[in-house]
């Protein structure tokens, strides 16, 4: 590692001494990039969400001779207000990797071969067919993302539900948000948070639930620091299980074992219910009290099935349950110190402070991941900290358009654009506005992510079709699945920009237009729809998401469904879309506004963005004065009776320590983008493995030195990294899964919440030796 | 033959004298000046407002010392400059080792916001023109190896061509973009600079007084009927 640095260093002097010369001698290349011939010198700046997180910046990208070069904030975007992160600011040369997938790539006896593009459609379209006449129906899949664009999205979904009849479509972001959803759901029983982004300028405190802000959300983090420098007295409160760089940069950085945030939350409750501290005028008017199931599983077996069923409760037995968590109980099995949970309850109990709590894979990727987000919203329900300013249980998502594509379009296999598929209604909606007959939409789910690749290796599923997602190294307990992949009579098809783990298992390799070659739509984490107009042409063959579907539909037999021409298509797509949404409670912006605008909130009503849901001052749905939840039956936001239950895995004597698995701020998930950005793989070329220096000392592991770390699914190798950026606490150890030679997933355990299917790739046992 | 070689080795000599009277000034008025004399004013706005952004520009004017103000360090080129960047504008990664800092946000602003000599680097540090952006490190990364994962067909525009005012003698146009870098005096005064950008009247303080954006390629053209 060393000889590396230093080697390095030494070539750095040598590149600047070979710049120095560029002044010298005229004709040498100047900068460290190769330049653009071109007449006029001149960049035009066009508008753009940011490819990467949920976080929505809006970026001006800079083109030239139809080549993006250059990349600004965009100052009039509300989001990131003209500051990007590194990630942004580079952006735009992930469309230009060398190995770009151009042409469309057929396997013919066992090579990938190119073909033309129109070969490799039939080819799809007939694999199709013929799989839903040999094995029916619910043996063909979609397997998206929350990148799809909302047009991809409601294509495939409109394709698949709509038209063929299955169930059978999923999408990534049921790895990355789906708890946040159910928690949503069970407690307001609308999707999506009440609050905005504008709430980082108004709060006084800012709790942190197990997610690492200045790494993977770094622009809301300096918003947050910005308004920490302007009023003196806000807190940050880093509430996590390993020590980052958001916990230095807080005020206070409080560890918690992993699985145990469940009883912290219920200890804060606790306490503000002691105190004193609940807000009775709101509580009385808003608030209803319930209590699920318990012992509710961990879906490691096959065909796990499961289903919550809702009491009502008052808030004598929520009292009264609450009595297991006291600070002093929780102490013991948290090993957050009774004082310290005090504190945090005070933050969270003081009338005169306004608190945001903020989350994002800590709280969702966990085996109780819809309880802990009922627990965090229990707590600002209790204390009124709630839709309005500055009072904001925040969800933050990981992608960009985990809530724009799946949430919104509901590319899951339960939901409809707007509803479920249980709900006579809601099918017959679909019905008429896809122009199907309603029998085509089956009321029955059929498979969640994890049991959907579980059914493509059992043979129940034949023929997968996966577009902008990389499973092959971001599943669980990844060796079964991809062997299911690779199964003989299994027909993968992959709609990709690069070649990656993914794209290796596939029949047939579909070259996408990637972002900005093309027009579509991103929603962000605070409800903002985001449009971006083709600013580059794509390279090759290479073709839009959406229209690889509309080409696959009409060749199905669905020309009266797709009609679309290729010129009018994103905005026909989004007039038909938000007929879905067409009330006060998510109407959307006109696509003509969209187009104009560095994003627009919905609801949309009547010319205005809602900022704050279900608060009679902000949103025209609310009825009457002050709250309204509008989202349940009762108009009441609900608490839940949620207790502490154990991960589905913990470290024992064999196995003992536990696995966390995240991000690192250079790297956005696999890696297939950000790996082929210079100054991003260079920053951090390749995965490590963070340990706590006792626990290395103990194992003789020095820094740099090679690890084996196995579980009871895989094991992998890899270097140590000690007092690096991230620190976990002794007994613990973390990976970055960007890196598909190093593949965490192998050693990952495929347990979920039993209520939103959301794998916790946070928590299982590993055993660590040198290597 | 001869005589032009004496001339040769006259003015050589001539240079040789120069640089040794030269040498010691830039080391001296170097070392001559304490880390902590300017910081760096935050400039509001990322546009193009040129009256608020004057007064910050004028604040870190007024913070810095005379010594400071006719610092002449060369040792940092343009082209140097450029090698760290990606693009015109794109935030440059950090030639130097970094430790991970118990306090992040302060590391980088001690020296980078105040600018001064750097013993450990041998240099003189420049200034941000952001100071206001404290968490540095999500947008400047230590690079820690030299291949690519996969090579790349990236490419972009040429930097601006520099001093080409409008006409003769005019002050010339600011070319480059205003967002996160308006403070004019952090980059464009003091030791910490790139040679070919230092400004040699920094005392007029008021730059946009004389400087503008050249930011709009197509000239003045009435709208017809209007």
């Amino acid at each position: 590692m060393d000889i590396t640095r230093r080697s390095f260093i030494k070539s750095l002097a040598w590149k600047s001494a070979i710049a120095a010369a560029g002044i010298i001698f005229p004709g040498v290349t100047f900068g460290a990039w190769k330049e653009l011939d071109q007449s006029s010198g001149g960049i035009e700046w066009k508008k753009t969400p940011c490819r990467f997180c949920g976080t929505g910046c809006g970026l001006l990208v800079g083109v030239s001779s139809d080549r993006a070069v250059a990349v600004k904030g965009d100052p009039n975007c509300t989001v990131n207000k003209g500051l990007c992160c590194v990630k942004g600011y580079h952006s735009v040369q992930i469309l230009y990797g060398k190995d770009r997938l151009k042409k469309a790539l057929v396997r013919k006896n066992g090579k990938m071969v190119e073909v033309p593009m129109k070969e490799a459609l039939d080819l799809v379209a007939k694999k199709m067919q013929e799989t839903i006449k040999s094995h029916g129906k619910d043996a063909v899949s979609m397997y998206g993302s929350g990148q799809w664009s909302i047009t991809d999205g409601y294509a495939a979904s409109k394709l698949f539900k709509g038209c063929i009849g299955t169930n059978n479509v999923e999408a990534n972001a049921r790895l990355c948000m789906a708890s946040a959803v159910t928690g949503f759901l069970t407690s307001f029983g609308l999707d999506e948070p009440m609050g905005c982004y504008d709430d980082f300028d108004h709060a006084d405190v800012f709790i942190t639930w197990g997610n690492n802000m200045a790494e993977m959300h770094p622009v809301l983090f300096s918003r947050m620091l910005a308004n920490r420098q302007s009023k003196k007295h806000v807190k940050i409160i880093d509430f996590a299980t390993r020590t980052t760089r958001s916990s230095q940069a807080a005020d206070k950085s409080i560890l918690f074992e992993p699985q145990t945030d469940l009883a912290v939350a219920n200890a804060i409750a606790y306490e503000i219910i002691r105190n004193k501290w609940v807000n009775w005028n709101f509580v009385n008017k808003n608030v209803s009290f319930h209590k699920g199931k318990t012992n509710i599983g961990y879906g490691t077996q096959d065909h796990f099935k499961f289903k919550d069923k809702a009491e009502t409760v008052n808030f004598k037995q929520y009292k009264e349950f609450l009595k297991d968590y006291t600070p002093e109980k929780v102490q013991k099995i948290s090993g957050v110190s009774a004082e310290d949970i005090k504190y945090m309850a005070a933050l969270y109990g003081d009338p005169d402070k306004k608190v945001m709590s903020l989350w994002t894979m800590g709280m969702n990727q966990h085996t109780r991941g819809t309880w802990i987000n009922n627990l965090v919203y229990n707590i600002h329900l209790l204390t009124g900290k709630i839709s309005s300013p500055g009072n904001s249980p925040f969800s933050l998502t990981g992608q960009p358009s985990a809530c724009g594509t799946v949430r919104e379009v509901g590319t899951l296999t339960h939901k409809l654009p707007h509803g479920v598929v249980m709900k006579e209604g809601a099918r017959k909606l679909a019905a008429k506005i896809w122009q199907v007959p309603v029998e085509n939409i089956d009321p029955k789910p059929t498979y969640h992510t994890v049991e959907m690749f579980r059914a493509l290796d059992r043979g129940d599923i034949r023929f997968m079709w996966i577009q902008v997602t990389n499973p092959m190294v971001t599943m669980p307990n990844l060796n079964r699945y991809r062997n299911g992949a690779e199964k003989k009579d299994r027909f993968i098809v992959v709609s990709e920009i690069y070649p990656t783990p993914t794209s290796d298992v596939a029949d047939v390799v579909l070259p996408s237009s990637l972002w900005i070659e093309r027009e579509g739509f991103f929603g962000n984490s605070e409800r903002r729809t985001q449009h971006n107009e083709q600013i580059v042409s794509p390279p090759g063959d290479a073709m839009p998401n959406t229209w690889q579907i509309i080409e696959i539909g009409r060749r199905l037999g669905f020309k009266k469904q797709f009609p679309w021409s290729q010129k009018t298509y994103i905005e026909d797509i989004w007039n038909e879309y938000i007929r879905f949404h067409d009330t006060p409670k998510h109407r959307m912006a006109p696509y003509k506004e969209l187009k104009e605008r560095s994003g627009v909130q919905w609801p949309f009503v009547n010319g205005l963005e809602t900022k704050w849901r279900y608060n009679a001052k902000y949103d025209p749905a609310a009825k009457g004065a002050g709250f309204n939840f509008y989202g349940k039956p009762d108009g009441r936001a609900w608490i839940w009776l949620r207790p502490y239950e154990p991960a589905a895995e913990s470290p024992d004597r064999e196995y003992p320590f536990w696995l966390n698995t995240g991000r690192v701020l250079e790297h956005w998930h696999t890696g297939s983008m950000t790996r082929r950005i210079p100054i991003l793989h260079k920053a951090v070329p390749e995965a490590y493995v963070e340990i706590n220096a006792d626990d290395a000392t103990a194992l003789g592991i020095t820094n740099g030195s090679k690890v084996k770390i196995t579980s009871r699914r895989g094991s992998v190798v890899m270097d140590a990294m000690i007092n690096g950026r991230g620190n976990p606490p002794k007994g613990m150890v973390f990976v970055p899964f960007f890196d598909e030679s190093f593949l965490i997933n192998e050693v990952t355990l495929d347990a979920f919440c039993p209520i939103s299917k959301q794998p916790d790739y946070k928590k299982c046992a590993v055993k660590l030796e040198r290597a | 033959m001869e005589k032009s070689d004496r001339k040769i080795g006259k003015l050589f000599l001539v240079f040789a004298g120069l640089c040794v009277i030269a040498l010691p000034l830039v080391v001296l008025s170097g070392l001559s000046y304490e880390p902590k004399e300017i910081t760096a004013a935050v400039v509001e706005t990322p546009s193009q407002d040129f009256d608020q952004s004057g007064i910050a520009i004028f604040t870190t004017y007024e913070q810095m010392s005379r010594d400071y103000l006719q610092g002449t360090s060369t040792e940092r080129t343009l082209s140097e400059y450029y090698s760290r960047r990606q693009y015109p504008g794109s935030p440059p990664y950090v030639p130097h080792k970094v430790e991970e800092a118990n306090k992040e946000e302060i590391a980088c602003l001690t020296c980078h916001a105040k600018g001064g000599w750097t013993e450990e680097l041998k240099r003189h540090t420049p200034i941000t023109p952001h100071p206001e952006n404290i968490a540095c490190t999500q947008c400047h990364l230590r690079m820690t190896e030299d291949k690519l994962f996969v090579a790349s067909n990236w490419m972009s525009v040429p930097p601006p061509r520099l001093g080409r005012p409008y006409l003769p003698g005019a002050p010339p146009p600011i070319v480059h973009d205003l967002q996160m870098r308006g403070n004019c005096i952090a980059c464009h005064v003091g030791p910490g600079t790139v040679t070919a950008i230092r400004v040699e009247h920094p005392s007029r303080g008021n730059c946009r007084q004389c400087h503008v954006p050249d930011s709009y390629p197509t000239p003045f053209q009435r709208k017809s009927g209007s």
